[in-house]
């Protein structure tokens, strides 16, 4: 059977991770590459890593956390943020990420998608979508929620889909970072009107929070804080959804 | 004593860093060698063979001849020498892939390749499963029974005889996620992706023999 996926995300400056609520007051965790060994071999599925200041100077830092990473993991690992292009997205893979998200360049040129996933596979290419609502309508957003654009979020889901993304990763911009549990309302929305896998991301503070995520049949729940802060070790989350009959891989 | 000679195809359909990176810690001061195989090769120069594969069947056959790979590999084959396949490297052992277009395999162990067809079925078939062991096997022993491994395909192998089937995994349906015909296997999940049973049945191929 297959098991829920547990995702720790390191949100990445160069090489340290990074905390912000809602992207702003910016607060340094710890090391990119030992918190990514520490996840692997205490029983995380996969890792994800986004660069949230892709600066000129900082990427190639970034890049070279990425093949650090990549060398010391055997779990998939994902990587993101500042993915403006297909020259963008080789250089991830060859850096040795497995899959690459991409987020707001996406938006600006969906065809990115198409020639990504005819390039390297729809299996390594996954969609972040950032979704708020605005005046009662979950909207697209990008640059963190400051900028909403004009796609409406399913139709976005949809049409990602259908350009050949192998996977969405799904954060709700008005549950993220305050860790009252996953935008359930709105990954329910998205997961009824897709057929590919959906990871939930943005809000969990709670070991609940992650079986209300198991909930709106999301295959992979991300959280970030509550395991970078030592909250929760992943085994105790696996443990805690294996109780509730969730499968988990332990 | 001399090495034994390990030769992993690089066959340009995905990055073959994992699993590179998996081979040298466990060949790391045992007598084997690691050779990539980038083109046409001698198949007596090699001890075992390792294929990985992502993305599209037709995208690596079409690669393989290319690069001069598939002619020397379907003889390497033909020879039963000792071969792994993994995910779209095993999908290739089979006569035909129905992915984008019919494309013919290496056509090693009857089968075809097709999509998953069930309604409501998440595709792809993306994380985590287990395998059942069907059969007893000197490289996929009971170790590996029930245990959990990382997958990532839209499409499976059917049509493939009993006797070829070393494990199951259930997804919709059950469908063969190991396959074997005297020394040649193939694993539709990724070892190098899949912690240490991944790293365990890696060296387990390679130690056989």
């Amino acid at each position: 059977m297959l098991k829920t996926r547990i995702i720790p995300c390191l949100d990445v400056i160069g090489s340290k991770v990074v905390k912000g609520i809602n992207f702003k007051n910016i607060k340094v965790m710890g090391s990119a590459v030992e918190l990514a060994k520490y996840y692997s071999s205490s029983g995380a599925d996969e890792l994800c890593m986004l660069d949230i200041n892709a600066s000129y100077q900082k990427r190639k830092t970034f890049i070279r956390t990425v093949e650090s990473i990549a060398k010391v993991i055997n779990i998939p690992f994902t990587v993101g943020g500042g993915v403006s292009d297909l020259s963008d997205i080789t250089q991830l893979l060859n850096a040795g990420a497995d899959k690459v998200s991409i987020n707001s360049a996406a938006v600006k040129n969906p065809s990115l998608i198409r020639h990504a996933s005819l390039k390297h596979g729809s299996q390594c290419i996954v969609v972040a979508i950032d979704g708020k609502r605005h005046q009662n309508i979950m909207k697209v957003v990008v640059k963190g929620g400051r900028e909403i654009t004009k796609n409406e979020l399913i139709t976005w889901a949809k049409q990602v889909q259908s350009l050949g993304a192998g996977e969405i990763l799904m954060t709700s911009m008005d549950t993220d970072g305050v860790q009252n549990g996953f935008d359930t309302n709105m990954l329910k929305k998205v997961t009824s009107n897709v057929g590919i896998p959906v990871i939930a991301s943005g809000g969990v503070g709670s070991l609940e929070h992650f079986y209300l995520g198991h909930l709106t049949k999301s295959t992979g729940l991300l959280a970030a804080s509550v395991f970078h802060s030592r909250k929760y070790k992943i085994k105790t989350v696996k443990k805690y959804l294996s109780s509730k009959g969730v499968p988990v891989r332990l | 004593m001399k090495k034994k000679v390990i030769g992993l195809i690089d066959g340009q359909s995905g990055n073959i860093g994992s699993i590179k990176k998996a081979i040298k810690d466990i060949i790391k001061n045992k007598p084997y060698r690691l050779k990539v195989i980038d083109g046409s090769f001698d198949v007596d120069e090699f001890d075992k063979i390792i294929l990985p594969g992502q993305g599209a069947y037709a995208t690596l056959v079409s690669n393989l001849k290319k690069l001069k790979i598939f002619s020397p590999l379907k003889q390497y084959l033909i020879n039963n020498s000792s071969f792994l396949g993994i995910c779209v490297g095993m999908q290739i052992l089979s006569d035909k892939g129905y992915e984008d277009k019919v494309t013919n395999g290496l056509g090693i162990i009857s089968g075809n390749v097709k999509k998953f067809k069930k309604k409501n079925l998440i595709i792809p078939h993306m994380g985590w499963n287990s395998i059942s062991i069907k059969k007893n096997n000197p490289v996929f022993d009971q170790r590996f029974n029930l245990k959990d491994f990382y997958f990532v395909h839209s499409y499976i192998y059917q049509n493939i005889g009993k006797t070829n089937i070393l494990a199951t995994t259930y997804y919709g349906k059950n469908f063969p996620s190991v396959i074997n015909k005297g020394n040649i296997y193939g694993v539709q999940f990724h070892p190098e992706k899949s912690h240490k049973y991944g790293v365990n049945l890696i060296r387990s191929f390679i130690n056989d023999k």
